[in-house]
C-alpha cells in the first residue's frame, strides 16, 4: 500500500459521510409542530376541541372550587381551614391571603395558555383560506372560548393582559384597563355568535345560543367602570336566547343533577364529563363528607369536605336561612341525610366537626355507588343553563323598570321549583318594588343555581361583596377581616415576578406582594 | 460545624504527616544492585531515575534513584525482577545467582500507556490538562460492586454521591462542580472508546484496567460536544504478554442501618399532641381554661377531640410500636469474578465473568447483576491490527415501594401493628395518602436490564509514524419494568384499579462510528510531532411502550398475565420514539520538545440534532502548553523527578437538552372516544443553541524524592455562557416554562493531589494519599436585566421552591427561604403585633427575620440563605503494609454544604399528627423559652421549619467508608496450591460517619437509609 492511496481512500470516506447532511435533521415523529398544528383546518380542529378539553379541566376537582370558597353559599370544610392556612386564607379574607396564594396562583396559570391559544387559533384562521364553512365555525369556537375564559378572569381579577394577537406591540402583557378588555370579550363573541351553528352535534362545543346567552351575561356583570355594562343589550340577547325555543326548563329539577340525563333542554352549555379517567371531575371528592369516606371509600357521597353550604345556604327561611317550605331545589341541591346502606358515620377524633353538616349534593355520582371510588365523579357540570337566563333576564327588566315582566319570570323558574305549581304564597307579587327585587333575586338565584360557580360574580357586580359574605360565611365572619378591596383576588406574586410587564406596584389595591 | 472540620484537619494531619522515622528493614537474603540506562537510538546512554524494579508476582520493589543506580533485597534466586518505566518497553530479569543486573531499556513510543479516545489511541501522557488518574489496583482497594463507588473520594475534582439502594442506579457523579445548570450536569463517560449514556453501574469494575477523569476544557475537548461536564474515560483489561493468568476475585458482606433516626414514643408523641391541642384551643380562645379543656376535651376517654380509643390503649400501657422495624431487615452482598488472560506478540485476550447479588437493607430491595466480558486484539498484517471490547450484562432490580420506606418512617407509634388496615390512622383518621407499608410491600416490582457494549476497530500502519484506525460501536439497550399492585390494598382502593399491572419496554440502540489518522514523528531526537484527524457519527435510538392493565380477579399471576384484566375503561397504553444525531470533526496536534516543552492545539466542530437549523454546529478549540522545568539545567541541583508546569485555555459545549426544544410540540390526547390536540407546556425556542463553557486551567506537577513524594495541583476558573435551562415562563405566555439559553456561570476552584511513599522498605511499606478540592460557582448574569428565575412546584404545582431558583449573584446550589429570627417570646409580642406577618406568630412560634426592617414579612425578606455546595471536599487514604498484611482506610469528606431533610421537617412539626424526633422534647414552653425548637402546635397557619433557615442543615461529614485487613499469603504457601497470589482480606464499608445532619445520611439523604457492611473476600491469580 502506498500513502497516496489511503490517504484518497480516506478522503473517498470522509467526503461520503459527509455528504450525508440530512443526517442531523431528526424531527418529532410522534409531535405536531405548533406551527403544522395551527396551520390545517382539519388539524385546528383537534386543537380547538382540546381548547374545549383545557378550559373544562379548569373546572376539575379541588380547582374548580377556589372561586367558591369565601362566599355567602358555600365555605371551607373546618378540617381543611386547620390544616391548609393558605387555602383558608380564601375564607378568612385575613392577612394571609397574599400574592403567594397557591390556590390563586393555579387558577390563574391554568387559565392563561387557553387564552394564549386560542387567541392564536384566531389569529391563524384570520389567515387562512381553506373551507370556508368549517374555518368559520372553528373563529366563532375560539372567540367563544378566549371571550368566557376572559371574561372569567376579568371578574376576579380586574383589568388583565389582553390577548388579541394582532395587536401584540401596543398591549404587550401588561394589565389593560377593563374597558380595553371588555371590549375584547364584546368583540369576540359577537364573532361567535355571527359564526356558531344553532347546534352542535358533538356537545362540547358552543352553539350560538350559548354565545348569545354569555354575551347577554358579559352586558349584565362588566362592571361599571368597564364602561361595558348595559342592560338592555343585556336583555336583548336573552331575549334572543329564550325566543329561540331551543332551551326550556325541565319539569323536575331533580332530573338536572341526574347522571343519566345528561344535557337536557335546559342545558345551553355543559362541560362534558364521564367516570372514565382523564375525563371524570372529581367534584365529589372535594364535596362530600369524610366521615362517609371513612366508612367505606365507594360510598357515592362521601369525600373530603373541601366545600360545604354555609349555614345560611343549607338552612329554612323559618331559621333565617334560604329555604321556603316545599322548594324542591332544596332537596335536589343539598344532602342533609347521611345514613349510608343503613349504616351511621361518625365523626372521629381529629376531625373539624362539620363531616355530618349539610353537604352539597349537586356533585354526586350514583353511578360509582360501591363499584368506583368518589374520585371518578363525572357528571356534567353546567356553565350556561335556562333557568340562569331567566333569572338574568329578569334582572334586566328590573333594572330596565319592567319590574312586574320581571316577577313573572322569576315566577316561572320558581313554578317549576314548586313541581310545576306554585303556591300563591311563594308567587312573587308584581308588585314589588325595583329595589326590593334586587334584593330578593339574589337570594332567588342561590335558590337555584348554588354550587354552580356563578355566586362570587352575583356577589361582585351586586356590590353586596362584604356585607354577604360577612354575615354568611362562618370563617369569614370570624376572621372579621373581609375588605371590599377583596372583591378582587391578588394578582399572582408569580406572574409579577416573571413578566417583565407588570410590577409589584401594579398589584390590586389591599394586598401585599408576599 | 466546628467539630467536624477539626476532625477533618485532625484525620488529615494524622495520615499526611511523613513519619521520616522508618527504619531499614534489616537484610536476609540476596540482594541486587545495579543500574538501569536508557537506549536512544543507539547514541548516548542516559541514566534513567524512577524506574519502578519489582519482583514478578509480590507487591516488592523499588524504583531507581537519580542516577539510575537501585537496590533490592530478592528472596531467592528464583525471583524475576520487571524493569518498567512510562515510555519505555518493559523488561523481565531472572536473578539466578546474580547481585548486580544492569538494564537498558528502550523508548517505545508505541508501549507508552495508552488509551482509546475519540476513536484514536492516545498516550496517556498527550493528555497534557488536567487528568485524574486510578489504577486498577486502587480501584481494587474497596470491595464494590459498581465503577462510581470505586472512584468516590480518589480523585479530586470528582465528586461521587452513591445511592444507597441496591444496585445504586441513582448514584451521581459531578466533576468539578456545576457547570450546567439542569441539563446533562454529569459527565459523560466513555468506555473503550464507546461513549454510554447512563448505565455506569452495568461496568464491573473488576474489568477495568484504569479510569481516567479528563476535567479541564483542553482535556475534555477531545470531547467538545458533549463534554462541559468533565468526561470519565474508562479503560478495560487487556491480556498482559508471558504466562495465561486465571484470576477469582470474590466478595460477600453483611449490611445495616448506618442510623435509626431518635423518634418519639407513644409517651411523649401523646404529651406532645396534648400540648398542640391545647395550644391551639387557647389561641381561639384567649383567657379559657386550658387544663379544662385538657381534661373536658383532650383526655376525654369517651369523646376526645384529639385521641382515639387505641391511641388511648397504647398510652395506657405504654406501648410503642415501630413500624420502622417490620420494613428494614439486614443486608447482604456478595460479588465473585473470574477472568482469563492472555497475550502474546501476535495478541491478546481477556475474558471475564462477574456475578453480584444484593439484598437492600430494606425489605424486597434487591439486585443482581451478571456481566460478561471479551477483549481481545490480533494482528492479522505487520500493518494490520484488529481488535474488540465486547461486554454483555445484565442486571435485575427488584424494588421496595416507593411509600414504604417514607411512611413507616412517619407511622404513629400508637397504631398497633397490623398488615390488614389498608391506611395508617392518626387520632382516629384513616388518611388515604398513608397506605400500610406492610401491604405496600405485597406490591412487586421488577426490572430487568440486558446491555451489549461492543467496540471493534480495525487499525492500519502502512507506514511508520501513521496509524488509520476505523472504530464502530454499538450500544444496545434493553429495559423492561414491571410492576404489580394488588387489587387488595390500599392503593388499589384508593383508584378504584381492582389491581394494576404494568409492563414498560425500553430500548436503545446507539451506535456510534469513529474514523481516525494519526500520525507521529520524532525529528532530530528532540522534536516529537503528533497529529490527531477524526471524523465521527453517532446516532441514538430510543423508543419504548407501555400497558397498564387495570382489574384483576385474583393476585395470583401478578403482572405476568395481563389479559386476565377486566376494566378495560382504565387502561392506559403509551409509547414513544426519538432518534438523535451527532456529526463530529476534530483536529489536534501534539508537540514536545526535547521532553521539557508540550503544545497541544484541538478544534472540534460538531453538529447535533437536537438544535433547530442554524443552530446545530459548535466550533470547541483548546490549546495547553507544558513546561517540564525538572530537566532544564538550571533546576538539575534540586533533584527534582518532576516539575511540570501546564496552563490551557479551551471551549466545550454541551447539548444535553430535552429534544425537540427548538419547537413547540402538540400531541395527541384522548378524551373518551375524542382525540385532542394539546401542547406539552414548554414553547419552543427556535434559537436555543449550544451551551458553551470557557476554561483556564494551570496546573503544577512536582515529584520529588524518587517519585516517593509526588504532588499535582491545579486551579481553573471556568465562564460557562448561553447556560441550557429550562426557564419558567409568565403564564401570560401561555406557557409555563420554555428550554433557553440563559446567563453566565463561573465556576472556579483547586484542586490537589498529593501521594507519599513515607516508608518503602522490603517489609515494611507505609504510603499515604490525599485529595482536596474546592470550588464555588456564581451565576454572573440571567438574562435581560432579570436576577432572578424562580422554581415552582410542590404539591399544587405553583408553589415557590426553596430548592432549583436561580439569582444573580448566588450560588445555582442555593437555598431560598426566609431567615431564622428567634422563636418569638412573650416580651415580642408588641413587636409582632404591629407586623405584617402573613402567618400567626404566638410566643414559641417560629419568627423569620424582617431583614429590610419595613415591619412586614413578605417576599423582600426571603433571600439565599446557603448553598448546598461544599466548600471543600475529598478522601484521604493509607496504605500501610508488613510483609504479607497490608491496611488500608480510605476517607471522604466535604464541609461546608447544606442541606435540607424533609424527613426532619416532618418530624418536627410539632402538631403531634405525625411521628415526631426527640428534639421536640426541648420544644418551647413557657417555662423553657431558651429554645430554638418551635412550641407544640396543631394547625397550619404558622411558620414551620421549612419556611426558615432552621430547615437548612448543615451537611458537613466526615467518613470512614473503607478500612480493609489484608493477608498476603507467603509466596512458599501460594505456590503449594499452583496459585500466583492469594489475598484474604476483611474491609468495614461505611465504618464512622461524623456529622451534624439530622436526617439519614448528609450525602444520601433520606429517600433509603444508608448502611455499613462487613466484607470478607479472597482474589486469587493462578
Amino acid at each position: 500500500m502506498n500513502t497516496k492511496n489511503i490517504i484518497l481512500g480516506l478522503t473517498v470516506i470522509l467526503l461520503m459521510v459527509s455528504s450525508c447532511s440530512d443526517f442531523l435533521d431528526q424531527g418529532p415523529q410522534t409531535a405536531l409542530s405548533r406551527e403544522d398544528a395551527f396551520k390545517d383546518v382539519e388539524k385546528l380542529d383537534k386543537v380547538i376541541t382540546g381548547l374545549y378539553n383545557r378550559w373544562r379541566e379548569t373546572r376539575k376537582d379541588r380547582g374548580g372550587f377556589i372561586f367558591s370558597l369565601g362566599t355567602d353559599e358555600t365555605q371551607q370544610g373546618a378540617y381543611q381551614v386547620r390544616t391548609e392556612a393558605q387555602q383558608a386564607s380564601l375564607d378568612k379574607y385575613d392577612a394571609t391571603l397574599t400574592a403567594s396564594n397557591n390556590a390563586l396562583t393555579g387558577q390563574w396559570n391554568s387559565r392563561w395558555p387557553v387564552i394564549v391559544d386560542a387567541a392564536t387559533a384566531i389569529i391563524s384562521l384570520e389567515g387562512n383560506t381553506q373551507g370556508d364553512a368549517q374555518r368559520e365555525m372553528l373563529l366563532g369556537e375560539a372567540c367563544f372560548i378566549r371571550a368566557a375564559v376572559t371574561f372569567e378572569i376579568a371578574q376576579y381579577w380586574g383589568g388583565i393582559p389582553v390577548l388579541d394577537l394582532a395587536k401584540t406591540a401596543e398591549y404587550g402583557t401588561t394589565r389593560q384597563p377593563l374597558p380595553v378588555v371588555y371590549d375584547l370579550v364584546i368583540r369576540d363573541l359577537e364573532r361567535a355568535i355571527q359564526y356558531l351553528p344553532e347546534d352542535q352535534a358533538d356537545k362540547r362545543r358552543a352553539t350560538k345560543g350559548a354565545a348569545q346567552a354569555l354575551l347577554g351575561k358579559v352586558y349584565l356583570y362588566a362592571p361599571e367602570e368597564s364602561g361595558a355594562r348595559d342592560y338592555a343589550k343585556a336583555r336583548d340577547q336573552f331575549q334572543t336566547v329564550i325566543n329561540s325555543g331551543k332551551y326550556q326548563l325541565v319539569p323536575n329539577v331533580a332530573t338536572l343533577w341526574d347522571p343519566n340525563s345528561p344535557n337536557p333542554v335546559e342545558s345551553i352549555f355543559s362541560f362534558q364529563f364521564s367516570n372514565v379517567w382523564p375525563d371524570n371531575n372529581q367534584c365529589q371528592w372535594q364535596t362530600g363528607s369524610r366521615s362517609i369516606a371513612n366508612l367505606n371509600q365507594y360510598a357515592y357521597f362521601g369525600g373530603y369536605d373541601l366545600l360545604l353550604p354555609t349555614a345560611f345556604c343549607y338552612s329554612d327561611a323559618s331559621e333565617g336561612g334560604l329555604w321556603e317550605d316545599g322548594d324542591a331545589r332544596k332537596d335536589a341541591s343539598i344532602r342533609y341525610d347521611f345514613v349510608y346502606n343503613g349504616q351511621t358515620p361518625e365523626i372521629a377524633a381529629g376531625f373539624g366537626g362539620d363531616e355530618l353538616d349539610p353537604h352539597i349534593k349537586k356533585y354526586e355520582d350514583i353511578r360509582l355507588d360501591g363499584t368506583q371510588s368518589f374520585w371518578y365523579s363525572g357528571k356534567n357540570i353546567y356553565y350556561l343553563r335556562y333557568a340562569d337566563i331567566l333569572l338574568c333576564y329578569a334582572e334586566c327588566l328590573n333594572e330596565l323598570g319592567s319590574t312586574g315582566e320581571a316577577v313573572s319570570t322569576v315566577n316561572t323558574v320558581r313554578q317549576r321549583a314548586w313541581g310545576g305549581v306554585l303556591p300563591a304564597d311563594k308567587e312573587w307579587s308584581a308588585g314589588m318594588g325595583q329595589e326590593e327585587f334586587r334584593d330578593k333575586i339574589m337570594d332567588e338565584r342561590m335558590r337555584e343555581l348554588c354550587f354552580e360557580g356563578w355566586r362570587r360574580m352575583d356577589l361582585i357586580r351586586s356590590g353586596k361583596f362584604r356585607q354577604l359574605i360577612l354575615a354568611r360565611n362562618k370563617w369569614t365572619a370570624d376572621a372579621n377581616a373581609i375588605q371590599d378591596y377583596h372583591r378582587r383576588y391578588p394578582i399572582p406574586l408569580d406572574e409579577i415576578k416573571q413578566n417583565d410587564e407588570i410590577d409589584e406596584e401594579d398589584q390590586n389595591e389591599g394586598y401585599s406582594n408576599q | 460545624m466546628k467539630k467536624s472540620l477539626y476532625y477533618i484537619v485532625y484525620l488529615m494531619l494524622v495520615v499526611l504527616v511523613p513519619a521520616g522515622l522508618a527504619t531499614e528493614a534489616s537484610a536476609q537474603s540476596v540482594r541486587v544492585t545495579g543500574r538501569v540506562i536508557s537506549q536512544s537510538d543507539g547514541n548516548t546512554e542516559e541514566t534513567i531515575p524512577g524506574v519502578s524494579v519489582a519482583i514478578k508476582g509480590t507487591t516488592l520493589g523499588t524504583v531507581t534513584d537519580t542516577d539510575g543506580s537501585y537496590s533490592i533485597e530478592v528472596p531467592s534466586g528464583d525471583a524475576v525482577l520487571v524493569f518498567s518505566f512510562i515510555g519505555y518497553s518493559t523488561e523481565e530479569i531472572r536473578v539466578g545467582g546474580q547481585t548486580n543486573i544492569n538494564v537498558t531499556l528502550t523508548p517505545d513510543i508505541t508501549t507508552l500507556e495508552e488509551i482509546v479516545v475519540v476513536g484514536a489511541v492516545v498516550k496517556r501522557q498527550d493528555l497534557t490538562g488536567a487528568v485524574a488518574h486510578a489504577t486498577d489496583e486502587q480501584l481494587r482497594q474497596q470491595p464494590v460492586s459498581t465503577v462510581s463507588q470505586a472512584m468516590q473520594g480518589r480523585m479530586a475534582g470528582v465528586l461521587v454521591q452513591n445511592d444507597p439502594r441496591p444496585g445504586a442506579n441513582g448514584t451521581t457523579v459531578q466533576i468539578r462542580g456545576n457547570n450546567s445548570l439542569q441539563f446533562g450536569t454529569n459527565p459523560i463517560v466513555v468506555v473503550d472508546g464507546l461513549i454510554m449514556d447512563g448505565g455506569l453501574n452495568l461496568i464491573n469494575p473488576n474489568d477495568i484496567a484504569s479510569i481516567d477523569v479528563l476535567k479541564d476544557a483542553s482535556a475534555t475537548a477531545l470531547y467538545g460536544s458533549r463534554a462541559s461536564n468533565g468526561v470519565v474515560v474508562i479503560t478495560t483489561k487487556k491480556g498482559k504478554k508471558g504466562e495465561g493468568h486465571i484470576t477469582y476475585d470474590g466478595w460477600i458482606g453483611v449490611q445495616e442501618l448506618t442510623r435509626i433516626m431518635p423518634r418519639l414514643g407513644t409517651k411523649d408523641l401523646f404529651d406532645l399532641r396534648v400540648d398542640a391541642f391545647a395550644n391551639a384551643y387557647m389561641d381561639n380562645n384567649p383567657g379559657a381554661n386550658r387544663q379544662q379543656y385538657i381534661n373536658d376535651q383532650i383526655l376525654n376517654e369517651n369523646n376526645s377531640v384529639a385521641f382515639a380509643p387505641y391511641e388511648f390503649d397504647a398510652y395506657r400501657n405504654n406501648q410503642s410500636y415501630d413500624w420502622l422495624d417490620r420494613v428494614i431487615r439486614t443486608g447482604r452482598q456478595q460479588n465473585h469474578t473470574l477472568g482469563f488472560s492472555r497475550g502474546n506478540d501476535d495478541g491478546s485476550i481477556y475474558v471475564s465473568f462477574n456475578y453480584v447479588d444484593q439484598k437492600g437493607v430494606v425489605q424486597n430491595a434487591g439486585y443482581q447483576r451478571y456481566t460478561g466480558r471479551f477483549n481481545g486484539e490480533q494482528n492479522i498484517k505487520p500493518w494490520l491490527k484488529i481488535g474488540t471490547a465486547t461486554s454483555y450484562s445484565r442486571s435485575e432490580d427488584q424494588f421496595t415501594e416507593g411509600s414504604v420506606f417514607n411512611i413507616a418512617n412517619g407511622a404513629n407509634p400508637m397504631m398497633a401493628i397490623t398488615d390488614t388496615a389498608n391506611y395508617l390512622k392518626w387520632a382516629g383518621i384513616v388518611d388515604q395518602n398513608l397506605y400500610n407499608p406492610l401491604r405496600s410491600l405485597r406490591i412487586k416490582g421488577d426490572s430487568y436490564q440486558t446491555r451489549l457494549m461492543s467496540s471493534n476497530y480495525v487499525a492500519m500502519n502502512p507506514l511508520e509514524g501513521l496509524n488509520l484506525r476505523s472504530t464502530f460501536s454499538a450500544d444496545v439497550m434493553d429495559k423492561r419494568d414491571f410492576w404489580y399492585t394488588p387489587n387488595d390494598i390500599g392503593q388499589s382502593l384508593r383508584n378504584s384499579t381492582d389491581g394494576t399491572a404494568s409492563q414498560r419496554n425500553d430500548h436503545w440502540l446507539n451506535w456510534q462510528w469513529d474514523n481516525s489518522v494519526t500520525y507521529d514523528k520524532i525529528i532530530n531526537e528532540k522534536h516529537v510531532v503528533s497529529g490527531l484527524a477524526t471524523f465521527s457519527l453517532q446516532k441514538n435510538n430510543w423508543d419504548y411502550n407501555q400497558v397498564d392493565a387495570k382489574g384483576f380477579a385474583s393476585n395470583d399471576f401478578t403482572y405476568k398475565y395481563i389479559n386476565g384484566a377486566f376494566n378495560k375503561d382504565q387502561f392506559q397504553v403509551a409509547s414513544d420514539f426519538v432518534t438523535t444525531t451527532i456529526v463530529s470533526y476534530l483536529g489536534r496536534v501534539n508537540y514536545t520538545y526535547n521532553d521539557r516543552y508540550y503544545a497541544t492545539v484541538t478544534v472540534r466542530r460538531d453538529g447535533s440534532s437536537k438544535f433547530g437549523t442554524g443552530n446545530k454546529w459548535g466550533t470547541f478549540p483548546s490549546v495547553v502548553l507544558a513546561w517540564n522545568m525538572a530537566k532544564e539545567p538550571f533546576l538539575e541541583s534540586l533533584n527534582l523527578d518532576q516539575l511540570k508546569l501546564r496552563a490551557g485555555y479551551g471551549r466545550v459545549g454541551n447539548q444535553n437538552i430535552p429534544n425537540y426544544a427548538y419547537l413547540t410540540l402538540y400531541r395527541a390526547q384522548v378524551t373518551g372516544t375524542n382525540v385532542d390536540y394539546k401542547p406539552e407546556g414548554t414553547l419552543g425556542n427556535s434559537s436555543v443553541g449550544w451551551e458553551s463553557q470557557k476554561q483556564v486551567n494551570v496546573g503544577l506537577d512536582v515529584a520529588v524524592l524518587n517519585n516517593r513524594l509526588t504532588l499535582t495541583a491545579d486551579y481553573f476558573n471556568t465562564d460557562n455562557t448561553n447556560l441550557l435551562m429550562r426557564r419558567t415562563l409568565p403564564l401570560t405566555s401561555g406557557f409555563s416554562s420554555t428550554i433557553a439559553n440563559v446567563g453566565v456561570l463561573n465556576n472556579h476552584g483547586v484542586e490537589l493531589t498529593a501521594n507519599a511513599s513515607i516508608v518503602n522498605t522490603q517489609d515494611l511499606r507505609w504510603s499515604v494519599s490525599a485529595n482536596f478540592t474546592a470550588t464555588r460557582n456564581k451565576i454572573k448574569a440571567l438574562y435581560g436585566d432579570v436576577d432572578a428565575i424562580y422554581n415552582r412546584g410542590g404539591y399544587t404545582g405553583v408553589e415557590m421552591q426553596r430548592e432549583g431558583n436561580y439569582f444573580v449573584g448566588e450560588s445555582v446550589n442555593s437555598i431560598y427561604v426566609y431567615k431564622f429570627d428567634k422563636i418569638a417570646q412573650e416580651s415580642d409580642m408588641a413587636r409582632v403585633s404591629e407586623m405584617q406577618l402573613g402567618r400567626k406568630v404566638r410566643p414559641g412560634d417560629i419568627l423569620p427575620l424582617d431583614r429590610d426592617s419595613d415591619g412586614d414579612i413578605d417576599d423582600d425578606d426571603r433571600y439565599a440563605v446557603g448553598r448546598k455546595d461544599p466548600k471543600f471536599y475529598g478522601g484521604f487514604t493509607t496504605d500501610l503494609s508488613y510483609k504479607g498484611f497490608s491496611l488500608n482506610a480510605i476517607f471522604n469528606y466535604n464541609y461546608g454544604s447544606k442541606r435540607i431533610s424533609g424527613l426532619y421537617e416532618g418530624y418536627m412539626n410539632g402538631t403531634g399528627m405525625y411521628a415526631a424526633h426527640e428534639d421536640m422534647l426541648n420544644r418551647w414552653t413557657p417555662t423553657n423559652t431558651n429554645t430554638d425548637v418551635p412550641r407544640a402546635y396543631n394547625g397550619g397557619d404558622r411558620y414551620g421549619y421549612g419556611d426558615v433557615d432552621l430547615g437548612v442543615q448543615n451537611a458537613s461529614f466526615l467518613r470512614l467508608s473503607a478500612l480493609t485487613l489484608a493477608y498476603n499469603l507467603p509466596n512458599s504457601l501460594v505456590q503449594k496450591i499452583k496459585a500466583n497470589t492469594f489475598r484474604v482480606y476483611v474491609t468495614g464499608s461505611n465504618v464512622f460517619l461524623v456529622t451534624k445532619y439530622k436526617g439519614y445520611d448528609p450525602e444520601t439523604g433520606d429517600d433509603f437509609p444508608n448502611s455499613r457492611m462487613l466484607v470478607t473476600g479472597v482474589n486469587i491469580s493462578f
